[in-house]
């Protein structure tokens, strides 16, 4: 089984973020990782892999040249290849422009199932993987909780719907965004990491891909950002004081009902 | 260039989602202003009575009312709306950034080469453009954006993003047909969607949410009565779902899901970033907890310093007694 799995480099969430004086570009301390749920797709890839004979893992982002280091983490975990596909000075707005492009290595690589996780946790969007389906006109399952080869052609997958949880079946080739609660992503081993280390990760320009620069540059966004801001802080906390629990609840409710009047 | 919006309505267990209605009453507010039509789209199986109540928050309510519209699939609703929005041609579209919204939207935006802005929490308009507000990096920073290139934005919001309006008017009804075929290549084999009443968690007015400090499972039952009282849900810290004292729909936070209700309780919360991301959008927040150095306080409005052992009995009988003077 050939299996893609789309993975991002995103900010740490502890990561210091800035913004700019132009108040249009942000300033990212320098911490990165694998997306939190990227690296569930990861983990799946490398357990089918283990189970379905002739399978190969095969890693792919879209960004820049330091993204390379998300992908070493992969292999670390077990993937067979990577490639990074550089978007240094093309659009990083616009889901359609990353879903096209992605779609467009799909095609050229070849698969029977594609993994990623069900968002990014800096954007938080959401949007890339179910829209490479589309681009690919294959069906796709949102946020997994569990995977099941049937056989060659056919898997069988647990979803998260409104209110619980689908079981279904699915021809191959298919689109999966993982969620939370389907594995628990292993920790490279040293040995692991040193093959990362020495692993050749090639260099995919877009315009290879057949996507012209024109067609995927900042003036071909259909997404411009205006600003940004930081949000407005609360008002330091209110500390209630009372002698006795009941005369500490009393003031909150009274102060919840006049004051914040949410009651 | 159309001015005209179409919102998509979501249903529930046979009823319409609280955050169809907050679009509806956004859209009406700015189809009112651009002096366009608001029309929303209600797609499923024997849904005569959900189109009515929707009637009074807009000017046109297109429907499709068949048996293969029953439950929610992408393949279905994709093909449904990608023909309604060819046919009446808006120049928004929005939806909510629930579980399905988050299935079928960047699918259908794919489908029409649209852009898309997924879980945002405002939007503006001047002059025609559009300037939409979305928290970024766990809400750490704002962001407006707005669209071009295109003559049509896809926008999905938060829940709890708007309040909710009933207009006067009486919107037309206008029943659609298509062919819809299931895509073949899935099937749904189970579906197992408990029959819970219990309101949505990101739809909830009222969050009441236990961290570590709960000690185990056996104590949410004092977050669950409290929960009754306000008709809202219990939300669980990541520490908390981890150590499985709670399902992970419950996890608020930033693997979890993204609330934003009128009223926050946070009950032996540390505060982690990683929650207080998943929360601190909510209107008005109160901590309870022993420690005053606790985290939680520095993102609160109110804060109680005691052992939630004791506050939380006093809590319930106080608000019960709340309630039903109000």
């Amino acid at each position: 089984m050939n299996i893609l799995v789309f993975i991002k480099q995103v900010a740490d969430t502890e990561a210091r973020i800035l913004i700019k004086s132009d108040n249009r570009s942000l300033e990212i301390e320098n911490k990165f990782n694998l997306n939190f749920f990227d690296e569930f797709a990861v983990e799946e890839a490398i357990r089918l892999k283990a189970k379905v004979k002739d399978s190969k893992v095969t890693v792919c982002t879209y960004g820049g040249k330091k993204a390379i280091e998300a992908l070493r983490t992969a292999i670390a975990m077990g993937a067979d290849q990577a490639y990074l596909i550089d978007n240094t000075d093309l659009d990083t707005e616009d889901p359609l422009i990353t879903a096209k492009i992605l779609a467009g290595f799909a095609k050229k690589e070849g698969f029977d199932l594609i993994l990623c996780g069900r968002q990014a946790i800096d954007d938080e969007n959401g949007n890339i993987g179910v829209m490479v389906s589309e681009f690919l006109n294959i069906p796709h399952v949102s946020a997994i909780t569990k995977l099941d080869v049937v056989d060659e052609k056919k898997i069988t997958v647990e979803n998260d719907v409104e209110g619980g949880k689908e079981i279904k079946e699915i021809i191959l080739p298919a689109l999966l965004t993982t969620q939370k609660g389907i594995n628990e992503p292993r920790v490279p081993l040293i040995t692991g990491v040193m093959k990362a280390m020495k692993a050749n990760i090639p260099v995919v320009e877009p315009t290879s891909l057949g996507f012209a620069k024109d067609m995927i540059d900042k003036n071909a966004s259909k997404i411009k950002v205006i600003s940004y801001e930081t949000p407005k802080g609360r008002p330091p906390v209110k500390i209630i004081e009372g002698e006795t629990p009941d005369e500490k609840v009393k003031k909150l409710i009274q102060l919840l009902r006049e004051e914040a009047k949410v009651l | 260039m159309s001015k005209d919006i179409l919102v998509f309505i979501e249903c529930k267990d046979g009823s319409i989602r609280k955050a169809s209605f907050e679009l509806l009453s956004k859209g009406k507010e700015l189809t009112e202003k651009l002096s366009s039509i608001l029309y929303a789209v209600v797609l499923g199986s024997d849904i005569k009575d959900l189109t009515e109540e929707v009637r009074p928050f807009t000017d046109k309510v297109l429907y499709m009312d068949v048996e293969v519209l029953k439950d929610y699939r992408w393949d279905t609703y994709t093909n449904a709306l990608e023909y309604l929005i060819k046919k009446y041609n808006p120049y928004l579209v929005f939806g909510a950034s629930t579980i399905t919204g988050k299935d079928l939207f960047p699918r259908l935006a794919a489908r029409l080469d649209a852009p898309a802005i997924s879980d945002a929490v405002g939007i503006e308009i001047q002059d025609g453009e559009i300037k939409v507000k979305k928290p970024i990096y766990g809400g750490k920073i704002i962001s407006w954006v707005t669209t071009q290139n295109t003559p049509l934005s896809i926008i999905t919001f938060r829940p709890n993003s708007f309040s909710i309006e009933k207009r006067q008017s009486a919107g037309e009804l206008v029943e659609e047909k298509i062919d819809l075929q299931v895509d073949a290549r899935i099937n749904i084999i189970k579906a197992d969607k408990g029959e819970s009443k219990k309101v949505d968690l990101q739809e909830a007015d009222f969050i009441i949410c236990g961290g570590r400090g709960m000690k185990g499972p056996e104590n949410f039952s004092l977050l669950e009565d409290i929960a009754e009282v306000l008709g809202g849900r219990v939300g669980a810290s990541r520490a908390v779902v981890d150590s499985k004292w709670r399902d992970y729909e419950d996890q608020v936070g930033k693997s979890g899901k993204t609330v934003s209700p009128k009223l926050y309780i946070g009950c032996g919360v540390s505060g982690a970033l990683h929650h207080t991301m998943g929360m601190d959008t909510s209107k008005v927040i109160v901590a309870i907890n022993k420690d005053p150095n606790a985290l939680i306080f520095q993102y609160a409005d109110y804060g109680i310093v005691d052992d939630l052992f004791n506050i939380l009995p006093a809590l319930k009988k106080g608000l019960e007694s709340s309630k039903q003077e109000a």
